[in-house]
């Protein structure tokens, strides 16, 4: 450790615990186009996909979450209850809508599965709350909003530490 | 409960999981898997399988279906095996039992998922060293008294077979096969032969769809075997290296018809003893003598349990050797003489390894035309990097000597 100061490695093993978690894992990530939709209103949910030539993706949404349409192909979308599957066939994305209730929150959950690598795996559960307002029977039993938000911790983190690191060695 | 009722308990076991004709997914049956058919299956697997739906194909239904529909171009594939039968494959090899250590090693060196061999020959079981990952496997006996209980207990979709050797005992096991459950797929290949392998290569590789790393493989073997064949051209036939190659047991040499006596005259030796219709006779000692070979290689093995994979002892190789020395009447015999004597094990020599130890005989009979020829390197590539097993040939195993 010739010259390496302590501040800058302690940033340096932030870095290491924070962006392994936050940018390697499943082929399927979700993003949403808010987290706290108002009353009724229609919010964006995109699926990125990576590396799944052939497979499928069955979303979840919480409770009193309506589907209200993709851009996906009609005949490789299947509604059943709140529950959404989506066949993939070189996709890189499929982008569906979703009406919020009057009130309520939950976490969209999603599975993945690979035909031709015959791998499978979960989608980071997405959570929502209309006008960021949680309702505790809805959200119950599902994850904690602080283990929800760990991603964008885990980013913000790391970059915290990468300008630190920097600032640390100009010292 | 009565064998015979257990027997057939199992082959009305075994049907199902094996006997569904037809590309999976393909709803009107017309032979060729659309885009349109493939995408409602595939609705229909994720219907069934996460949203308390209905859907007729199970997660390898759909991934044999995803194979098809993407690797062979939705079509099922009709291969030729090495008895010239023609097999139509309608799924992909998934749960496959091989009768053959030689297609067992090349389907390994092709990159197949050996996950998906789910019962081996009583052989390749034995051979922990190295076939580790068939020590946890079902051993379903041998050719000639295969465990056929076993076989079908396991649901294999494919049985491999050899083609040109024991064909009345793989005939039978066919024959039993396709009476019991017709939608096992047997296929037949030898893997061992130096005449057709680098064509059985290619035909497995297009079956399990690694038809690069099938011409990559096919590539390393043809070049040593091309540079064997190319170093050993035109020689003409009298100025042929002589060798007398002795079989496990003392004074049983090979003739024409075996194995080893293609492998020898490929790399140029002239065996004096390859006349008679017996594989491997037992020649007069003074016979030998008469003969007067340049080169004498005497092969361990099976029948001469030293070295191989199974253990590193150079010095069990070198007793063999200096006891053939010690023979009476053998100083007088050119190869004794010029110390031109040597010990080979069949692991290298006798399977699909056969390019490995042709390469010693061609380096022993003509060390000047294959100086360049590094059997040993050639080994350890293989296994490094075909076989992708951690063997190191600098302390394991005991191949050739000296």
């Amino acid at each position: 450790m010739i010259g390496l100061p302590a501040n800058r490695l302690f940033c340096l093993v932030l870095l290491f615990l924070f962006v392994p978690a936050a940018v390697c894992g499943a082929p399927v990530t979700r993003t949403l186009s808010t987290a706290e939709p108002g009353a009724g209103e229609v919010f964006e949910v995109s699926l990125s996909i990576d590396g799944i030539a052939l497979g499928g993706v069955v979303e979840t949404l919480p409770a009193g979450y309506a589907f209200a349409g993709t851009d996906h192909p009609d005949d490789r979308v299947l509604v059943r209850g709140q529950k959404i599957g989506f066949t993939v066939m070189d996709d890189t994305a499929i982008t569906y809508s979703v009406t919020a209730p009057a009130s309520g929150s939950g976490d969209i959950a999603g599975t993945w599965e690979d035909f031709l690598g015959e791998t499978d795996g979960e989608v980071a559960a997405s959570h929502v709350a209309v006008d960021g307002i949680e309702t505790a029977a809805e959200s119950g039993g599902e994850k904690p909003a602080a283990q929800e938000a760990a991603p964008q911790f885990a980013v913000v983190a790391a970059a915290a530490a990468l300008l630190i690191a920097g600032w640390g060695g100009r010292r | 409960m009565n064998r015979w009722y257990l027997l057939a308990l199992l082959l009305v076991l075994a049907v199902p999981a094996s006997a569904a004709e037809g590309i999976p997914g393909d709803a009107d049956a017309d032979g060729t898997l659309t885009r349109a058919e493939y995408a409602s299956a595939a609705l229909a697997y994720l219907d069934a399988a996460y949203m308390n739906g209905a859907g007729e194909l199970d997660r390898d239904g759909i991934r044999d279906a995803a194979w098809v529909y993407a690797r062979w171009d939705g079509k099922p594939r009709e291969v030729v095996d090495s008895t010239g039968r023609t097999v139509t494959l309608y799924r992909p090899l998934r749960r496959v039992v091989t009768f053959s250590g030689e297609s067992l090693e090349t389907l390994r060196s092709l990159g197949f998922d050996m996950d998906k061999i789910i019962a081996v020959d009583k052989y390749s079981h034995e051979k922990s060293i190295f076939f580790p990952e068939c020590r946890e496997k079902v051993n379903v006996g041998s050719i000639w008294s295969p465990d056929m209980e076993k076989v079908l207990s396991v649901r294999p979709d494919t049985v491999i077979l050899y083609a040109t050797i024991s064909t009345a005992a793989c005939d039978d096991i066919q024959k039993r096969l396709e009476a019991s459950s017709p939608g096992i797929r047997v296929l037949r290949f030898d893997c061992f032969k130096p005449a057709t392998y680098a064509g059985e290569i290619r035909t497995i590789a297009s079956i399990i769809d690694e038809t690069e790393r099938g011409e990559e493989f096919a590539s390393f073997y043809g070049s040593t075997m091309d540079r064997i064949r190319d170093g050993t051209a035109g020689i003409p036939d009298d100025e042929k290296t002589r060798v007398y190659f002795e079989y496990w047991f003392d004074y049983t040499t090979v003739a024409a018809s075996a194995g080893y006596n293609e492998k020898t005259e490929l790399a140029g030796g002239k065996n004096p003893f390859a006349v008679g219709t017996t594989e491997y006779p037992v020649v007069d000692p003074e016979a030998i003598i008469v003969a007067d070979p340049q080169v004498v290689v005497k092969l361990a093995g099976q029948g001469l349990a030293i070295g191989g994979y199974a253990g590193h002892d150079p010095a069990a190789l070198a007793a063999i050797r200096s006891a053939l020395f010690e023979r009476p009447g053998w100083s007088r015999i050119s190869a004794v003489k010029d110390d031109r004597v040597h010990v080979i094990h069949s692991d290298i020599l006798g399977g699909a390894q056969h390019f490995i130890g042709t390469a010693y005989l061609a380096k022993w009979f003509y060390p000047d035309r294959f100086a360049d020829l590094d059997p040993h390197a050639v080994h350890q590539r293989y296994l490094t990097e075909f076989q992708g097993i951690d063997f190191d040939l600098a302390s394991q195993g005991t191949f050739a000597y000296p």
